[in-house]
């Protein structure tokens, strides 16, 4: 961890003067590209982030959004990824405390979280399989230690990840407006750190090596903790209750450092703190090690000198660590001392604010022939070829997953993870719902089409439970943007996500950029990942039980999109090819659509198709069902395709309509009124998932068998090293 | 060819924090008549059983093993390796 030579002496000419060596550890943690996000931070601009639902107060660490009769829903999204691609347990469980105690420090509680994870080649590599083992058993323990549930995410496999690992961690906070930490301070106040102990863990770099013992031993990983986690979240919700909270961060990336210059630059006041006080957990740290430490699980709180009796009190309740580390200034600086000597005397605005930079950006060379395909030997079995889909690791059953989390502590989990998006019920009648999606593989082929991609589809799983998308959370997660055609990539991604923003009236309420994800073989593909919130006001659109008889609808077309899908690229091993493209016009249509067809209590499901195309999407249906289906290729809405395309195409604005056949001409009234593009393509009933083109039957495969190769296929694999 | 035992202890590295010992120490130890107790570390602890021609191979080839295949992360723990002939 340093500054770059330009950075220092800007910094020089900005104190007048040579900084000490703590007051360069807090500067270059604070102007690192984590924290101060430089690289990023003009353009994130241009993303959409007021709207009507949206409560904006400074200093907050998550997205508040007003979901009536005085309650609030808070969301925020954050990656812990390099430490996750080298101790998978412990980044991955770590990640989850630091988006929990985000959710914490706006005063609401944590009432779920979902994860996003990203490897290698699981079926080849082994140590893919090592990290997302961990990872995923790391995020499970951390999850149901504090009960809140784990209630949906999303897996993927891509070589682009090798010997890495993407770990996305969001979450969800429920509380009373009433109760939201309106961020002030004032001259005089109390700066408490409050949780577990200050430690050399999680110190970035190799500064320290030589005047540490030990230092080789030393770790950039932290330790998670979460019996104190879950502590500190029940404590600052009494001290909460109590009004004892001015002000409250978490203390995240950059540790005390970061805290403490953005609370001062928040809130426009100045702090003076002593390392002496901070309660840690080795002797002989230095102060510039106290400052930058990572160590897990702790929170800073400004109080009044009268509340902070209480305070005190409330953590000796609950048996955890509160240092009273300093007090509130009118100056606007940072002074770190230890003792008398003073260590550091910084503005806060100088240290939490870096020089934005405005990188240069050029379309990558590859974009040019990436569209072109090659010719492909032709499928003589589609059977076949679905059954390998369906058992590929990318689009199985993830249940091996989140079946090892706990979906439904705290009792508010209506729709449970496993379907298209969650579902949870609020205190006020309300329900909500929420989904991350990525596709990495679309956005490699077009950053700003795939981006948009990702978005429509968290859009669609929650229009699917019947709730309208009322906010979201983008992670966008990218190379080194140094690369030119890296940062082309980043802006044209986050470009699309405004657009579709604007064009939804989706307000961005929370997000993140994590940047320089490369890994020996290069940088990873694009990796936006999306989260969407929607809000259900009356009653969630459960899945009923298909039966005998029901019928299939389709609505959107399906157009010649098979670039970036499962199919070209885990069956004909081809990245290329044109990627699906939203219009957003009939986008809006088919979600307004689906959403007035849950109103009125017409279909029995929906499900949206994404990975794997119609056939994928009908298999799902099929199989969580244990019915058979069968459907005519022919009848399906769109461009005039071969099989295959028709199959496995995996074009956007496509939902799948399980429903009564009572229901049928009511159903395509409303479709017509609205002018969708549908079709009924089929009825469920028998043993067989089975496609017709015409007279010919194309693909023929038993229900039940199928439902057991693709439940079991990933835990095979990662449990027994079976391959399909 | 002589048996050995080999005693790998894997625990976390020095400065890194350990959950589970902190909570053995201040809720079971801390809590009965037991205050000259100031410290409590946990580790997993594998013996193996092993022949090999002398002391230091028995060493080396569980070190080796104990590398290749994972069994602790370098990352964050360390292993003490303390060999017995049998």
């Amino acid at each position: 961890m340093s500054l770059e030579d330009q950075e220092l002496s800007e910094l020089k000419s900005k104190i007048g003067r040579e900084p000490t060596p703590t007051e360069l550890q807090i500067v270059a943690a604070e102007w690192s590209e984590h924290c101060s996000y430089k690289s990023s931070k003009r353009h994130l601009k241009m993303l959409p982030m007021t709207g009507p639902l949206v409560i904006n107060e400074k200093g907050y660490d998550s997205g508040v959004l007003d979901v009536g009769d005085g309650y609030v829903v808070t969301a925020h999204i954050e990656s812990h990824n390099h430490p996750s691609a080298v101790e998978p347990y412990g980044g991955a469980a770590t990640g989850v405390g630091g988006v929990i105690r985000d959710i914490l420090s706006a005063g609401t509680r944590p009432i779920a979280i979902f994860d996003g994870l990203r490897f290698g080649n699981v079926e080849k590599d082994l140590q893919a399989r090592w990290l997302f083992k961990n990872a995923v058993t790391g995020i499970a323990d951390y999850g149901n230690c504090l009960g809140i549930p784990t209630i949906g995410g999303e897996v993927e496999f891509d070589e682009c990840y090798e010997n890495y690992a993407l770990v996305d961690v969001a979450a969800l906070g429920f509380g009373k407006k009433e109760h939201l930490i309106k961020n002030h301070a004032k001259k005089g106040d109390i700066v408490v750190l409050m949780g577990g102990s200050t430690g050399r863990d999680g110190i970035g770099g190799s500064q320290f090596a030589s005047d540490s013992l030990e230092s080789e031993d030393r770790s950039a990983v932290q330790i998670p903790d979460p019996f104190i986690e879950k502590l500190i979240i029940e404590a600052v919700l009494q001290a909460r209750n109590d009004g004892l909270i001015h002000a409250m961060k978490d203390l995240g990336g950059g540790g005390l450092s970061c805290a403490i210059s953005e609370t001062a630059d928040a809130l426009e006041i100045g702090i003076e703190m002593d390392v002496d006080k901070v309660h840690t957990r080795e002797s002989g740290m230095h102060p510039s090690e106290i400052m930058v430490s990572e160590s897990q699980e702790r929170m800073l709180i400004v109080t009044s000198k009268i509340k902070l009796k209480k305070l005190q009190t409330i953590c000796e309740k609950f048996r955890i660590g509160c240092s009273m580390i300093g007090q509130v200034k009118s100056d606007n600086q940072v002074h770190v001392k230890k003792g008398k000597k003073t260590f550091a005397n910084l503005s806060a605005d100088v240290v939490a604010n870096a020089t934005l930079l405005d990188l240069p950006s050029k379309k990558p060379v590859y974009l040019k022939t990436i569209e072109t395909e090659k010719k492909f030997k032709p499928i003589s079995d589609y059977s076949k070829t679905l059954m390998k889909l369906l058992s590929s690791p990318n689009i199985a059953s993830k249940i091996w997953v989140y079946g090892q989390y706990d979906h439904e502590v705290g009792i508010r989990t209506v729709v449970k993870p496993g379907k298209d998006a969650s579902v949870l019920r609020l205190d006020n009648g309300k329900f909500l719902s929420a989904k991350i999606d990525g596709n990495p593989k679309h956005c490699y082929i077009n950053p700003r089409e795939g981006a948009i991609g990702c978005f429509e589809e968290a859009c669609r799983n929650v229009v699917c439970t019947g709730a309208k998308p009322i906010g979201m959370l983008d992670h966008l997660q990218f190379g080194n943007p140094k690369d030119p055609e890296i940062f082309w990539t980043f802006l044209e991604s986050l470009k699309g996500l405004t657009d579709f923003a604007k064009f939804f009236e989706i307000p961005c309420v929370g997000g993140k950029v994590s940047l320089y994800n490369e890994t020996p073989k290069g940088p990873i593909k694009p990796t936006p990942v999306i989260g969407v919130i929607g809000l259900i006001d009356k009653k969630p659109s459960v899945s009923q039980k298909i039966s005998e008889g029901d019928c299939l609808i389709i609505i959107g077309n399906t157009k010649n999109e098979l670039g970036g899908s499962e199919f070209f690229e885990y069956v004909h091993k081809f990245v290329g090819g044109k990627c699906p493209v939203v219009n957003f016009d009939d986008s809006k249509k088919n979600m307004n659509s689906v959403l007035d067809l849950i109103k009125n209590n017409l279909i029995k499901s929906a499900h949206d198709c994404s990975k794997g195309g119609l056939a994928v999407a009908v298999s799902e249906m099929c199989m969580t069902n244990q019915i058979g289906c069968t459907v005519s290729l022919d009848k399906v809405p769109g461009d005039k395709l071969t099989v295959d395309r028709i199959l496995f195409s995996e074009s956007h604005s496509r939902y799948l309509l399980s429903f009564d056949k009572k229901n049928l001409s009511k159903i395509k009234d409303l479709l017509k009124n609205n002018k969708i593009s549908f079709k009924e393509i089929g009825k469920f009933g028998g043993e067989n998932i089975q496609f017709n083109n015409k007279i010919q039957s194309v693909v023929k495969l038993n229900v039940e068998k199928t439902h057991r190769v693709w439940l079991n296929s990933l835990s095979d694999l990662i449990l027994h090293g079976k391959t399909s | 060819m002589a048996t050995f035992s080999v005693h790998v202890t894997i625990e976390n590295k020095l400065g890194i924090s350990d959950p589970e010992g902190d909570t053995i120490l201040n809720d079971l130890v801390l809590k009965g008549t037991h205050k000259t107790v100031s410290k409590i570390k946990t580790a997993k602890m594998l013996k193996f059983t092993i022949k090999e021609k002398d002391k230091k191979t028995a060493q080396s080839k569980v070190q080796e093993i104990c590398d290749d295949l994972r069994i602790y992360n370098p990352m964050v723990s360390k292993v003490i390796i303390d060999v017995f002939e049998n």
